[in-house]
């Protein structure tokens, strides 16, 4: 009888020891925003599928370049999210390893400029996203970006700062607007230079916009149409401005970090987040727009989202690598020509 | 209180070491990026901060508006201060309470609460149009003023509660003896309140000032990029440029500012109390 308990507990923590062995850990580290709808939507069925456990750390690009730069030598994440122009500064830096497709059975289902953003190989668009002019149909009319610099407007309209992900994406488009478009912006920064004191204010934060517009300190703003949900619920005329010039796009995308112990099942993850059941689950919960072009929603989800193959193609992406390369002299001109 | 000098040390121990690695190691790491090069250590990063017009327009804006913010609240501080310790215990209880709640309060709620209040359509631009002092409504938000009336807001409870414990310190009968000598209440303010209160000023006013010197919120929310200052400027540097060295700079100013603020304080109440 001892023998058979003994053998029996044995076995038991044998088993027990062993599973724990093969419990792998992912960890991965993304954007702070709604986590607890993408535990929901992403982990925990990750989770479940994959028998193993997520690590999810949060914060915002800086916070993980400079994590990722840190831990070089011994990587601690395995899989991490940036907008563009960081996953290429990531790349660039050494960080980021180049990502095997063929691992990738959703690859072929994503829209083309989500693919290889970068065209390095070094990244994977997971979430697309427009930036476009919100405006009071009442008070005026949008046709072209141009128009938030005239004088009957500009003192109505709020800019983002340069410091924000909108803002080269719009300085672009002002240019584009005004026939005078460049990687430096200058021309575009001047000009927005010129009404500095007219324009109510760069933001920074897009969440001051729909307070803003609520009590009509502006008529118009650009903005990234993920603000669009919390402006569209306001009791006020207000409209997506179709200009002749188009929307600017923008992107996320997925990096597999160097030297990680886990690539394997990193790229599951990957491959998981980008399967269409699960970018339609949160293109639905209205979290992520779908870089998955087999994603298919309902017109009044779509209508919140940066949705369909005729929007996206449709959009002017900015450069990763001149978002870069120009960051610094972005930020120079913008504090000479505006900001002074 | 302490039989020896060791005793007092070895209590005082875990609070040093804990100041020392939390803080002062941290800051010594941060401080000396701004003297560092690929060449060795060099003041060039200071160089070229300085060379640049704008970066000393925002230095000297930072620095007026902290020392506006500064002595505004002690002139309010002083008068509201003045009143709250001559009320009923329960009065004063009441009234420090009062005061003290705005600081239980997130200063980011506090800040969008100005939006409304300095808007086109806020409660200020109705007053005026109402008074007839303006016809149409005029630009508050993002704007220098706006940024002093949110930090005086933000950082006006810190000096009162500074001087009422002052006040409270302050022999009762000083003033009625001064009155009694003839002194009038300006005389009494200069030669009395101010000379048996200057600790607490120096206090207010230190945390005032480095409170003002150093938010970041309020004159991002409220001055926006129109109204840059050293602290906004520094997260700019971090944030989009990725540069560490002149962000580095910006701390040390701002560090310095502060501790010379203080000192000057001090050295103005010690100045006084010797004449």
């Amino acid at each position: 009888m001892h023998k058979k308990v003994l053998a029996a507990s044995v076995f038991w923590l044998m088993s027990g020891a062993l599973a724990s062995a093969e419990e792998q850990t992912l960890t991965i580290s993304v954007y702070g925003f709604v986590q607890e709808e993408f535990t929901e939507a992403l982990y925990k069925p990750f989770e479940a599928e994959c028998g193993c456990k997520l690590v999810v750390e949060t914060g915002n690009s800086i916070e993980r370049l400079a994590k990722l730069e840190a831990n070089k030598d011994a990587p601690v994440i395995d899989m991490a999210v940036f907008s563009l122009a960081d996953a290429l500064s990531a790349a660039r830096k050494g960080l980021t390893d180049k990502i095997d497709t063929a691992k990738l059975s959703n690859y072929d289902k994503l829209y083309d400029f989500a693919k290889d953003p970068n065209g390095d190989g070094m990244s994977v668009g997971y979430t697309i996203y427009k930036t476009g002019i919100a405006y009071r149909t009442d008070k005026m009319t949008v046709e072209s970006w141009a128009d938030l610099l005239k004088d009957e407007y500009a003192d109505h309209v709020a800019l983002p700062n340069i410091t924000t992900n909108q803002g080269g994406p719009v300085l672009n488009m002002i240019g584009k607007a005004l026939g005078k478009e460049s990687p430096d912006l200058k021309e575009a920064m001047a000009a927005v230079g010129e009404k500095r004191d007219a324009f109510v204010t760069f933001y920074v934060k897009s969440s001051q916009l729909v307070q803003l517009m609520q009590q009509e300190e502006i008529w118009a703003a650009p903005m990234g149409h993920f603000s669009w949900a919390g402006i569209s619920k306001l009791d006020l005329p207000i409209g997506w401005a179709a200009t002749k010039e188009g929307d600017a796009g923008d992107m996320n995308a997925m990096v597999l970090v160097k030297g990680s112990k886990n690539q394997e099942l990193a790229l599951k993850f990957m491959d998981f987040w980008l399967s269409t059941p699960m970018q339609t689950k949160i293109a639905e919960m209205l979290i992520d727009s779908p870089a998955n072009k087999e994603v298919v929603v309902a017109p009044e989800i779509a209508e919140k989202l940066t949705y369909g193959a005729d929007v996206a193609n449709k959009l002017t992406f900015l450069p990763a690598a001149t978002t870069l390369d120009y960051r610094e002299k972005w930020l120079a001109e913008w504090n000479t020509a505006v900001a002074q | 209180m302490f039989q020896n000098r060791a005793e007092a040390l070895a209590l005082a121990l875990p609070a040093a070491v804990f100041a020392t690695v939390i803080f002062l190691v941290p800051v010594v790491i941060v401080l000396a990026e701004g003297f560092r090069s690929p060449a060795g250590w060099t003041f060039s990063a200071y160089t070229n901060f300085f060379s640049e017009p704008l970066n000393r327009l925002v230095l000297v804006r930072t620095f007026k508006l902290g020392i506006a913010v500064t002595v505004v609240s002690a002139i309010i501080g002083y008068a509201a201060a003045f009143a709250i310790v001559n009320l009923s215990a329960s009065g004063k209880g009441r009234m420090i309470g009062l005061i003290s709640l705005p600081l239980m309060i997130s200063p980011v709620a506090r800040t969008y609460a100005w939006i409304v209040i300095l808007g086109r359509t806020g409660i200020v631009n109705q007053a005026l149009q109402a008074v007839g002092l303006s016809d149409e409504p005029i630009r508050l938000l993002f704007t220098e003023t706006a940024v002093f009336i949110g930090l005086l807001q933000l950082f006006l409870p810190l000096m009162i509660l500074s001087l009422i414990s002052a006040l409270e310190n302050m022999p009762k009968d000083a003033i009625l003896a001064a009155r009694v000598l003839g002194a009038n209440w300006f005389q009494v303010f200069w030669k009395v309140i101010l000379p048996l209160t200057r600790e607490g000023l120096v206090v207010g006013g230190t945390l005032v000032f480095t409170g003002s010197l150093t938010a970041y919120i309020t004159p991002a929310i409220l001055g926006g990029s129109k109204v840059l200052m050293l602290e906004t400027l520094l997260f700019q540097r971090v944030t989009v440029a990725n540069d560490f060295v002149s962000a580095s700079v910006i701390a040390f100013i701002l560090i310095a500012m502060c501790f010379a603020a203080n000192l000057l304080l001090k050295r103005l109440a010690t100045a006084r109390n010797k004449r």
